[in-house]
C-alpha cells in the first residue's frame, strides 16, 4: 500500500472523529477520500488529512463557531468534546494544570479555571436530559493565544430562563438577566448565580470574554460597568464563549 | 470540627460534585456537639467556584449558622466565589 495512503480507521484517530463521521463527510465534501481501485474502499492521503487538522485547530472558536452553527449536529473532534461533566471536569484540572505554569497569569489563573468552570457546568446543568441533538460540550484552549473557547448546542440561555422569567422577550434581554440578576435563596431554582459570577471576576481582572446565544451577544472587560450587549446577525441555539487573558 | 475542602480536591467545581461532596461527609457532621464551632479550611484549594460552593457551603450555613468558620480564604477564586454567594445568600459569612 501507498505509505502515504491512510485507512479509513487510522484517519479516524488522527482526526480524532468516528469511522461513522468521517464517511459522512467524505459524501458531503468536508474531507474527501481517495478509493483504490481494488475492493474501493476509502483511503486518505495523510497530506489532506494534517491540512484539514491545521487548518480547523489553527482558529478554535471559528472551529467551535462553525460547530454550533452547522445545521446537522455531529460530535466534534474527541480531544475538544466533553460528552458529559465528568469529562468536563478532567478536562478541566489539566485547564488548571496547564495555566498554573503560564507565569504572568500566576496570581489570576485559578479565576480563569473558575469562570471556565461556571460556564461550562451552566451548559450541562441546565440542559442535561434536553440536549436538543449532541449532548455535552465543546472545551479547547490555546495557550500562546490565551484564549480558552466553550461551546454547547443546547437550549440557549433564553429558553433555560423563561422557565423561571417568562415575560423575557429576546436574547438580548435574557443576556442582560443572565449576567446582572442576582437570584436570590434557592427558590424558584437554586441555579443561574453563575454568570455574575463570571462577569464579577472579569470585570475585577484583566480577562475579556464575548459570549453568544440566540442572536445576541456580550462583551465584557476589566472596568466595564455597564454590559456590552448587541444583536447580531448570526442565530444559534446555544452558547458560545470566548475567554481571552 | 474543622472540614479540609482539599481532602474533596483541589478543583471544586459543578453543582453536581458540590452536591456529592457533600452527601459523602454529611453522616460526619452527626458528630459536631450542640455549641460546637465547625470551621471550614480553604488551604490548598486551587480553584473553586459558586456552583460548588452554593451545594456544600449552604447546607452548613442552614444547618450551624454562626457556629460556621472560614479559614485560609485568600485564594482569588475562594474570595470572590463568597463574595457573590454572600450577595446571593444576603449575609455574610464568618471568616477567621
Amino acid at each position: 500500500m501507498d505509505s502515504k495512503l491512510l485507512t479509513i480507521g487510522q484517519a479516524s484517530k488522527m482526526v480524532g472523529v468516528s469511522i461513522q463521521t468521517l464517511r459522512r463527510w467524505d459524501d458531503v465534501g468536508r474531507l474527501p477520500s481517495v478509493r483504490k481501485p481494488k475492493g474501493g474502499h476509502r483511503h486518505y492521503r495523510k497530506e489532506d488529512v494534517e491540512n484539514y487538522i491545521k487548518s480547523n485547530v489553527k482558529d478554535l472558536f471559528r472551529l467551535a463557531k462553525s460547530w454550533i452553527t452547522s445545521d446537522s449536529g455531529i460530535e466534534p473532534r474527541h480531544d475538544f468534546y466533553c460528552s458529559n461533566s465528568s469529562v468536563f471536569q478532567a478536562r478541566l484540572s489539566k485547564l488548571e494544570n496547564d495555566l498554573g505554569r503560564v507565569k504572568e497569569i500566576s496570581g489570576i489563573f485559578p479565576l480563569i479555571v473558575a469562570i471556565a468552570g461556571e460556564i461550562g457546568n451552566n451548559s450541562f446543568d441546565h440542559n442535561l436530559g434536553n440536549w436538543p441533538d449532541i449532548p455535552g460540550i465543546f472545551f479547547a484552549y490555546d495557550l500562546k493565544k490565551k484564549e480558552v473557547i466553550l461551546a454547547d448546542r443546547g437550549q440557549g440561555v433564553l429558553k433555560t430562563l423563561k422557565r423561571i422569567k417568562p415575560e423575557l422577550a429576546n436574547h438580548q434581554d435574557a443576556l442582560m438577566v443572565a449576567f446582572t440578576e442576582i437570584i436570590s435563596g434557592r427558590a424558584p431554582e437554586s441555579r443561574g448565580n453563575g454568570l455574575k459570577f463570571v462577569r464579577e471576576v472579569v470585570v475585577n481582572n484583566e480577562i475579556r470574554l464575548f459570549f453568544q446565544t440566540g442572536d445576541a451577544r456580550l462583551k465584557i472587560q476589566k472596568d466595564d460597568s455597564n454590559l456590552d450587549i448587541k444583536k447580531t446577525l448570526t442565530n444559534f441555539r446555544g452558547c458560545l464563549a470566548r475567554i481571552k487573558f | 470540627m474543622t472540614i479540609f475542602l482539599k481532602k474533596f480536591g483541589t478543583t471544586l467545581t459543578s453543582r453536581q460534585f458540590g452536591k456529592e461532596s457533600f452527601a459523602a461527609f454529611e453522616p460526619s457532621l452527626r458528630e459536631i456537639k450542640d455549641a460546637e464551632k465547625v470551621e471550614v479550611d480553604f488551604e490548598g484549594v486551587i480553584t473553586f467556584t459558586p456552583s460548588w460552593g452554593d451545594e456544600f457551603l449552604s447546607p452548613l450555613l442552614e444547618r450551624f449558622d454562626d457556629r460556621l468558620i472560614l479559614k485560609n480564604t485568600s485564594n482569588l477564586s475562594v474570595k470572590a466565589t463568597l463574595k457573590i454567594l454572600e450577595e446571593v445568600y444576603q449575609r455574610k459569612f464568618k471568616v477567621e
